[in-house]
C-alpha cells in the first residue's frame, strides 16, 4: 500500500510526498510505529528543500486522518540517515533494516521493514540530502513554519474522543455538549462505539507525544546549539584519532622505559640536561604512556583477531564475534586441561652473560653447547650489552647484531633453530630459540620491557621478559639486571619487586586484563642479579673460593639471605652453586679484578625458576670465556610441558560446546498457549465478540507482541484485536489475552460480499524466540448496515433469508447496473430496512422530543439490527431514540453516501443555488435519488411537528449534513467551510417543498 | 589452540506436516527422538555449533508448520534461509509427489544462492516404504540436489545431512569465507617472526660510559 496517498492529503500546496515507509522509531525500550514520509518542497526559484515528516498513524493508513504529523526533520546540511547494525543483535539476512537519523539537534533510530521498498526509500532520502556544494544556498525551511503554526489546530494531539474516529459518526461533532450528556452513566451504544475506536487507533502512546516538536531531542541533554554541538562532536572524534595515531606511532617495546624518544632529544641536541628533563616528564606521566601503548596493542590485536563485525555489506552471511562464548569454552577448557593433555619434558637452556659492553670476540660454544643433547629451548641473557651513551639515549647499538649472530652461531650443532623473540632494553637482551620442529606449537608470544634505573625508570638498570606459549603450558623467560654495589642489596630487592609489577603483557583477547610474570605456569628469571658476598672482606672471599668452600661462602650470599627473609624471589628456586663466583676477573683472564677498586668476587650472574615439573640437570659457569669481566652462567633445565591429545582435545571441546549448545537452545523463550484456534460463529454487525486464551510462559523471561505478516500492515485483521497485543512476561508467569472481534462499517461490506471472511492467523512472535501462529475462524451474519443502497433495492427479501452467494452478488453489483433496470427484475424503490426505520419513526417519534440528539441503547441496536435483516419489523419494539440512532448508523454505513462521492463536490459548489442543487440531485443515481428525497420528506414531516419535537432545520442539517454528503476523501475533519455548505446544501431541501 | 572464529548460518526444514521435520531437529540437537506427532503450529528454531572445514559454524535452525494452512505465512520465512532441507516420508507417497509444490515455493521465495537438499525421512519404516530410494536419488538428480535416506527414529545420516547441507552453504559462500580466513591466520610462520625484528640502525658510538 502507498502510504504516501495519505501524508499527501495532510500536506499544503507546493509540498509534494515524494515516497514514504512505514518504520519502527526505537527508544530505549520502547517502540513505535511512525510513518516517514519523505516530503518535497519547490522554492519560487525551482530549488527544492525537503524534509523528512513523521506521523503516528492508525493501523491501516490510508487517508491523511489516519495519521498525524509527530515531528518534522528538515534535511539539511548536517542531516544524516544511515543504516547502523543495531548492538548485541545478530545482523541477519532479511531481518528489519535498522537506520539512524542524525542531525545536529536530534538523533533517531529507527527499524524499517527489509525490503526493496525501504532501500528505495533510503536511496530517495540519500538523493535529497542538500549535499555540501558551498555554491548552493543552504537550505531555509521557511515553507515549513505553516506547519509550526498550523498545528494545534489542525492536529488533534487531544486525547482522543470517541468521535474523531471515521467508524463512527463525527457527523454530530457540531452539535456537541448537548448529546451524551449520561454516557458515563449508563452502557448505551456509545460504549462500544467508544471502543471500536480505539480498535482502529491503537497505541495510546503514539498520540500523547504527537506534539510537534522540530527538535525533541537534544544529543546529551538541554538545549545545545546545533553547530557548536555538532563541533564538539567533531572534536572528540579527532581527538580520538589522534590518540589512535600517536599510538601507533610509538613503539611498543621501546616504550618510555627505556629512555627518551628521539623528538625531544634530537632536534636541539642539547645532551644529557635536557633529557634529564625529558626523563621527568617521562616519568610524570607513565600511565598515559601504558594507555598508547595498550590502545596501539588493542589495534594490533584487532588487525589479527579473526571475529570480524560484518557490516552490511556481506548480505549473506551473518558472521558476529560470540565473544563471551568464546571466553565460556576457553575457560571450560582450562578446567578440563588435565583431561587432554599429557606431559612431556622438553630440555631448555638457560644462559646468562654480562659482556660489559664488549663485543664479542671468542666462540660461545663452550657456554651454549656444552651439553651432548641439543636442547629444545634456548632463552639467553645479557647484561652491559653496549655501555655507549648512544645506546642509552637512542637504544640504538650494533652490538645487538653482533652478539645475537654469535649466538645463533654457537647454538647446538645437533639440532635446527629458529628464533622466536629478541628483547632490548638498553644492554639487557634476551634472545629466544627453539627448535625449528616445536616452533608450530609456539604461540602467544610477547615480549615487554622494564627500566628500573636512573629515576627508577631509565633502562640502564631493569629486566626484560618474553612470554610464550609451548604447547598447552605458559611460559616467562625474565632477563634482568639489578642496582649495583654490594651495600644497594634493598635497592636490588625494589629493582624486582618493580619488575614483577611493571612487567605487562598484553593479551591475545584484548578484553582481558594483561598478564603479568605471576601469572605463568613457568618462570625462568637469569641475569646479573648483583647480589654481593657481604661481611667477608675480600681476602677470606678469596681463601675460601680457593678451598672451593662454596657451601660456606654462600652462607654469606646476599641473594641467599634476602630470599631466606622472603623480601625477594619469593616462591622461586635456586639449584646448588657449585662454581666459583662470576664476577670480577680481569678481562682476558681468570684472575680476580686487579683494578684499584679491587672488588670481592660475587656470585652476581644467577638463574632461578618458579613452577611445577621443572628439574635442573646443571647450573655452571664458563671459565672458557675471557672477553668480559664476568663469566657466564648456564643451567640446563627438564621442564614438563602440557602437549595436548588432538582426539581427547576434539571430544572435550565438542562436549563442551554441546553443553553450551544445549544451555543456549534451553534459554531460548518459549511459552506454552492454552488455545490456538479460535472459532467466532455468527459474527454480527456491531456487535463484539471475545475469546481469551493464556500464555503460559517457560523458564526464560520473554517479550511476546503479535507481529505483522509479512507484507501485511497490521498483525491481524481490521476486525479483530488482540489485547494486549504485546507485553513481557517473567519465568513462570501467565498472561490472558483477550481478541476481540468487532465489526464495523470499515469492515461489514467485504464481509457481506465475501470478499473478506472471518479468517485469520496470527503470528505470535516471541523476540529472540519462535513464532506461534493462532487460527481464528468464523462466519459473518451479512446485516442491511454496511451495504449498499441499491443492494438493499433489489432484495425483496430479508438478508439473512438469502443464500450468501446472492447476498454476494448483489453486493458486488455495480451501482450503474443496479439503475439499468431491464438487468433485473422489480427492485423496490428505497431500501425496505430505511423505509422500516422511517416509518416506525414516522409513526411513534413526530413528536419526540431531542429526536436524534438522545443515544440509544446498544442493546435496543442488538434488536432493531436483527430485526431489520430477519425482516421481522412486527416485532420491533424500542425506544424512538434508540431507532433514530439506528436510522444514522444506517445511513453513515453505506459505503457509498446517499449523495455519491462524484457528486459531492458538486453539491458543495451549488450550495445556496437550490435550482442547481436540484439539478445535481436529479443527476443521482435513481435509488440513491429516491433515498434522498423519501428522507427530505420525512424531515420536513418531522420539521411541522417542531413545537412538539424542537427540531429545526439548522439542527437537522447539521446532522444530516455531513452523513449525506461525505468528502470522497474520506475525510472526516471537514473544514468549516465545508462543513457549513454541506449543511447549507440540506438546509435549502428542508425550507423548500420537494 | 587454534584461532576460533564464527560463521552464523540460518538452516530451514520445510515438508508436508507429519513427514519428521520436528523430529529430525530433535534428533540433531538433543539427540532425542518422540514418537508421538505434536504438529508444530508456528516457526521454531534451535541452535547448534558443529565444526566444517576446520571452521567454526554456529547453525540455526528453523523447523516450520507443514500444515497447508500455514504455508502462506511459513513461505515469508524462506527469505531468512541460506540452506532448506526438503523433507518428505518414504512411507507417504504423497509428500513425495509434493516436494515438487515446495521446491517451487523456495524458487519463489527463498533467497537466490540458497542451498537446497532434498531428505526422505523415516527410512527405518522399510515394510511401508511407498517412495523407492531411486525416486528420491532420481528427484534430487532432477533438482540437483544432494539426497539423503534418514531416520530421526534410528538416528541414521543426521548428523551427515545437517554437515553436507552446512558444507554447501559454506561453499557457495567461500569467496566472502576466504576473505575473513586470510585475515584470521594468526599463526604466523616463524619466518614471518624474524622479519617483524628491526634491525639495528643509527650511528654507531662507541664511547663508553659506565652506568652502574
Ligand atoms: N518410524 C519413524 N517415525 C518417525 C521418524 N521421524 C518422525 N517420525 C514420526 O512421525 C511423526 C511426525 O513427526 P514430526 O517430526 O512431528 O513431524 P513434522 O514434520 O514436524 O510435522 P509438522 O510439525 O506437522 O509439520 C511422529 O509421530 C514421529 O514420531 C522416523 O525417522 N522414523
Ligand atoms: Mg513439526
Amino acid at each position: 500500500m502507498d502510504q504516501s496517498v495519505a501524508i499527501q492529503e495532510t500536506l499544503a500546496e507546493g509540498e509534494y510526498c515524494t515516497i514514504a515507509v512505514q518504520g519502527v522509531l526505537c527508544k530505549g525500550d520502547s517502540r513505535q510505529s511512525r510513518l516517514l514520509g519523505l516530503v518535497r518542497y519547490r522554492l519560487e526559484n525551482g530549488a527544492q528543500e525537503h524534509a523528512l515528516f513523521l506521523y503516528t498513524h492508525r493501523r491501516m493508513a490510508i487517508t491523511g486522518d489516519d495519521v498525524s504529523l509527530d515531528q518534522i526533520v528538515p534535511l539539511s546540511r548536517d542531516f544524516m540517515l544511515e543504516e547502523v547494525s543495531p548492538d548485541g543483535e545478530l545482523y541477519i539476512l532479511g531481518s528489519d533494516v535498522t537506520v539512524q537519523l542524525d542531525t545536529a539537534e536530534l538523533r533517531l533510530v529507527f527499524q524499517l521493514p527489509f525490503g526493496s521498498h525501504t532501500r528505495m526509500f533510503l536511496q530517495e532520502v540519500a538523493r535529497a540530502c542538500p549535499g555540501f556544494d558551498p555554491e548552493t544556498r543552504d537550505p531555509e525551511f521557511l515553507w515549513l513554519s505553516r506547519h509550526r503554526f498550523a498545528e494545534p489546530d489542525v492536529q488533534s494531539p487531544k486525547p482522543r474522543e470517541w468521535n474523531s474516529d471515521p467508524g463512527t459518526r463525527s457527523g454530530f461533532t457540531p452539535i456537541g455538549g448537548g448529546r451524551y450528556q449520561s454516557r458515563n452513566a449508563r452502557r448505551g451504544l456509545e460504549d462500544v462505539l467508544l471502543r471500536s475506536s480505539s480498535y482502529i487507533l491503537p497505541g495510546g502512546g503514539a498520540t500523547e507525544e504527537s506534539e510537534f516538536l522540530l527538535a525533541r531531542e537534544t544529543l546529551g541533554g538541554g538545549t545545545v546549539g546545533g553547530r557548536s554541538a555538532r563541533g564538539g562532536l567533531r572534536d572528540e572524534a579527532l581527538e580520538e584519532a589522534d590518540r589512535e595515531m600517536s599510538a601507533g606511532g610509538g613503539s611498543r617495546e621501546r616504550d618510555c622505559a627505556g629512555g627518551f624518544n628521539l623528538d625531544s632529544s634530537r632536534p636541539n641536541g642539547r645532551g644529557l640536561l635536557m633529557d634529564q628533563n625529558s626523563g621527568a616528564r617521562c616519568q610524570d606521566k607513565p600511565d598515559n604512556f601504558t594507555r598508547q601503548n595498550k590502545s596501539k596493542s588493542e589495534i594490533t590485536d584487532m588487525v589479527r583477531s579473526s571475529t570480524i563485525t560484518v557490516s552490511d555489506k556481506a548480505h549473506i552471511l551473518s558472521m558476529h564475534k560470540f565473544g563471551l562464548r568464546d571466553t565460556i569454552v576457553k575457560s571450560h577448557l582450562v578446567q578440563k586441561e588435565e583431561d587432554y593433555t599429557y606431559i612431556q619434558n622438553f630440555r631448555f637452556f638457560v644462559g646468562t652473560y654480562n659482556v660489559n659492553g664488549q663485543s664479542p670476540k671468542e666462540c660461545l660454544r663452550p657456554w651454549l653447547s656444552h651439553s651432548t643433547q641439543a636442547p629444545d629451548v634456548y632463552c639467553v641473557g645479557f647484561q652491559e650489552l653496549d655501555l655507549s651513551k648512544e645506546a642509552f639515549f637512542f637504544h640504538d647499538t650494533p652490538k645487538e647484531e653482533e652478539w645475537f649472530k654469535a649466538v645463533s652461531e654457537s647454538l647446538h650443532p645437533g639440532a635446527k633453530y629458529a628464533k622466536v623473540k629478541l628483547i632490548r632494553l638498553v644492554g639487557i637482551m634476551l634472545l629466544l630459540y627453539v627448535k625449528q620442529e616445536h616452533a608450530a606449537h609456539i604461540s602467544e608470544v610477547e615480549a615487554e620491557t622494564v627500566g628500573t634505573g636512573i629515576m627508577g625508570r631509565m633502562g640502564n638498570k631493569g629486566g626484560v621478559a618474553i612470554r610464550f606459549q609451548l604447547h598447552n603450558t605458559s611460559i616467562c623467560v625474565v632477563n634482568s639486571h639489578l642496582a649495583a654495589h654490594t651495600e644497594e642489596y634493598e635497592r636490588r630487592n625494589q629493582d624486582y619487586k618493580d619488575i614483577c609489577s611493571r612487567m605487562q603483557f598484553s593479551q591475545v583477547d584484548s578484553s582481558l586484563p594483561p598478564l603479568t610474570i605471576s601469572k605463568h605456569d613457568v618462570i625462568l628469571w637469569l641475569g646479573d642479579l648483583n647480589y654481593r658476598i657481604e661481611e667477608l672482606d675480600v681476602e677470606k672471599v678469596k681463601m675460601l673460593i680457593e678451598e672451593k668452600a662454596f657451601q660456606t661462602l654462600y652462607a654469606y650470599d646476599q641473594l641467599k639471605i634476602q630470599v631466606a627473609a622472603k623480601t625477594v624471589f619469593e616462591g622461586f628456586t635456586e639449584g646448588e652453586l657449585t662454581f666459583q663466583p662470576t664476577y670480577k676477573y680481569d678481562t682476558g683472564s681468570d684472575d680476580w679484578d686487579t683494578s684499584e677498586k679491587c672488588r670481592a668476587p660475587a656470585w652476581c650472574d644467577r638463574v632461578l625458576w618458579k613452577g611445577k615439573n621443572i628439574s635442573q640437570l646443571s647450573y655452571q659457569s664458563h671459565m672458557a670465556l675471557k672477553t668480559s669481566d664476568h663469566k657466564p652462567v648456564s643451567s640446563v633445565f627438564d621442564i614438563g610441558v602440557r602437549v595436548v591429545n588432538e582426539e581427547l582435545y576434539r571430544k572435550t571441546l565438542e562436549e563442551i560446546v554441546r553443553s553450551l549448545d544445549k544451555m543456549e537452545n534451553a534459554n531460548i523463550p518459549s511459552v506454552s498457549l492454552s488455545k490456538r484456534e479460535f472459532c467466532f460463529e455468527n459474527v454480527k454487525y456491531m456487535q463484539l465478540q471475545t475469546e481469551s486464551f493464556t500464555i503460559h510462559n517457560g523458564q526464560v523471561p520473554c517479550q511476546f507482541e503479535f507481529i505483522n505478516k509479512p507484507e501485511e500492515y497490521s498483525y491481524c485483521k481490521q476486525w479483530l484485536t488482540a489485547k494486549p497485543s504485546k507485553g513481557f512476561l517473567l519465568p513462570d508467569s501467565h498472561v490472558e489475552i483477550e481478541l476481540e472481534l468487532f465489526v464495523n462499517k470499515a469492515t461489514a461490506t467485504k464481509l457481506n460480499s465475501g470478499e473478506d471472511k472471518i479468517e485469520d492467523i496470527l503470528v505470535l512472535h516471541l523476540d529472540r524466540g519462535k513464532d506461534y501462529f493462532l487460527s481464528v475462524t468464523g462466519n459473518y451474519l451479512p446485516s442491511c448496515f454496511g451495504s449498499p443502497i441499491h443492494t438493499l433495492c433489489y432484495m425483496r427479501e430479508p438478508i439473512l433469508d438469502l443464500p450468501l452467494e446472492t447476498v454476494s452478488k448483489l453486493t458486488l453489483m455495480p451501482v450503474q447496473t443496479a439503475d439499468d433496470r431491464s438487468q433485473l427484475e422489480n427492485p423496490m424503490e428505497i431500501p425496505k430496512e430505511l423505509w422500516m426505520m422511517v416509518d416506525y419513526l414516522y409513526r411513534n417519534a413526530i413528536h419526540q422530543e431531542d429526536l436524534f440528539q438522545q443515544p440509544g441503547l446498544r442493546t435496543e441496536f442488538e434488536h432493531i439490527r436483527d430485526c431489520l435483516d430477519t425482516g421481522m419489523i412486527d416485532n420491533l419494539c424500542a425506544s424512538n431514540h434508540s431507532v433514530a440512532e439506528a436510522l444514522l448508523l444506517f445511513l453513515e454505513s453505506l459505503p457509498e453516501p446517499v449523495i455519491c462521492y462524484s457528486t459531492y463536490h458538486n453539491c458543495l459548489e451549488c450550495s445556496g443555488n437550490y435550482t442547481a442543487s436540484k439539478q445535481v440531485i436529479s443527476t443521482l443515481p435513481t435509488f440513491h435519488k429516491n433515498v434522498f428525497n423519501y428522507l427530505m420528506a420525512f424531515l420536513q414531516e418531522l420539521l411541522k411537528n417542531s413545537a412538539k419535537n424542537h427540531l429545526d432545520e439548522n439542527i437537522l442539517a447539521s446532522i444530516f449534513g455531513s452523513l449525506l454528503l461525505r468528502n470522497p476523501a474520506g475525510r472526516q475533519k471537514l473544514d468549516m467551510v465545508e462543513k457549513k455548505k454541506a449543511q447549507g446544501f440540506i438546509h435549502q431541501f428542508l425550507c423548500s417543498p420537494v | 589452540m587454534a584461532k576460533q572464529y564464527d560463521v552464523l548460518f540460518r538452516l530451514l526444514l520445510i515438508g508436508d506436516s507429519g513427514v519428521g521435520k520436528t523430529c529430525l531437529l530433535c534428533r540433531f540437537t538433543d539427540n532425542e527422538f518422540h514418537s508421538s506427532h505434536i504438529s508444530t503450529i508456528g516457526v521454531d528454531f534451535k541452535m547448534k555449533t558443529i565444526e566444517v572445514d576446520g571452521i567454526k559454524v554456529r547453525i540455526q535452525i528453523w523447523d516450520t508448520a507443514g500444515q497447508e494452512r500455514y504455508q502462506t505465512i511459513t513461505k515469508q520465512y524462506y527469505r531468512r534461509a541460506q540452506g532448506i532441507f526438503l523433507v518428505y516420508d518414504i512411507s507417504s507417497e504423497r509428500s513425495y509427489q509434493h516436494i515438487m509444490k515446495w521446491v517451487s515455493d523456495v524458487d519463489e521465495y527463498a533467497p537466490e544462492g540458497v542451498q537446497k537438499i532434498l531428505i526422505g525421512n523415516k527410512a527405518d519404516e522399510e515394510q511401508k516404504r511407498q517412495v523407492g530410494r531411486e525416486q528420491g536419488q532420481q528427484l534430487a538428480k532432477e533438482y540437483g540436489m544432494d539426497f539423503y535416506e534418514t531416520s530421526a527414529c534410528t538416528n541414521l545420516n543426521i548428523k551427515e545431512s545437517f554437515t553436507r547441507l552446512t558444507e554447501l552453504v559454506l561453499q557457495a559462500h567461500r569467496k566472502e569465507l576466504d576473505g575473513l580466513r586470510t585475515r584470521a591466520g594468526n599463526e604466523l610462520a616463524l619466518a614471518e617472526l624474524e622479519e617483524e625484528e628491526g634491525k639495528p640502525e643509527g650511528p654507531a658510538n662507541s664511547s663508553k660510559t659506565c652506568w652502574c
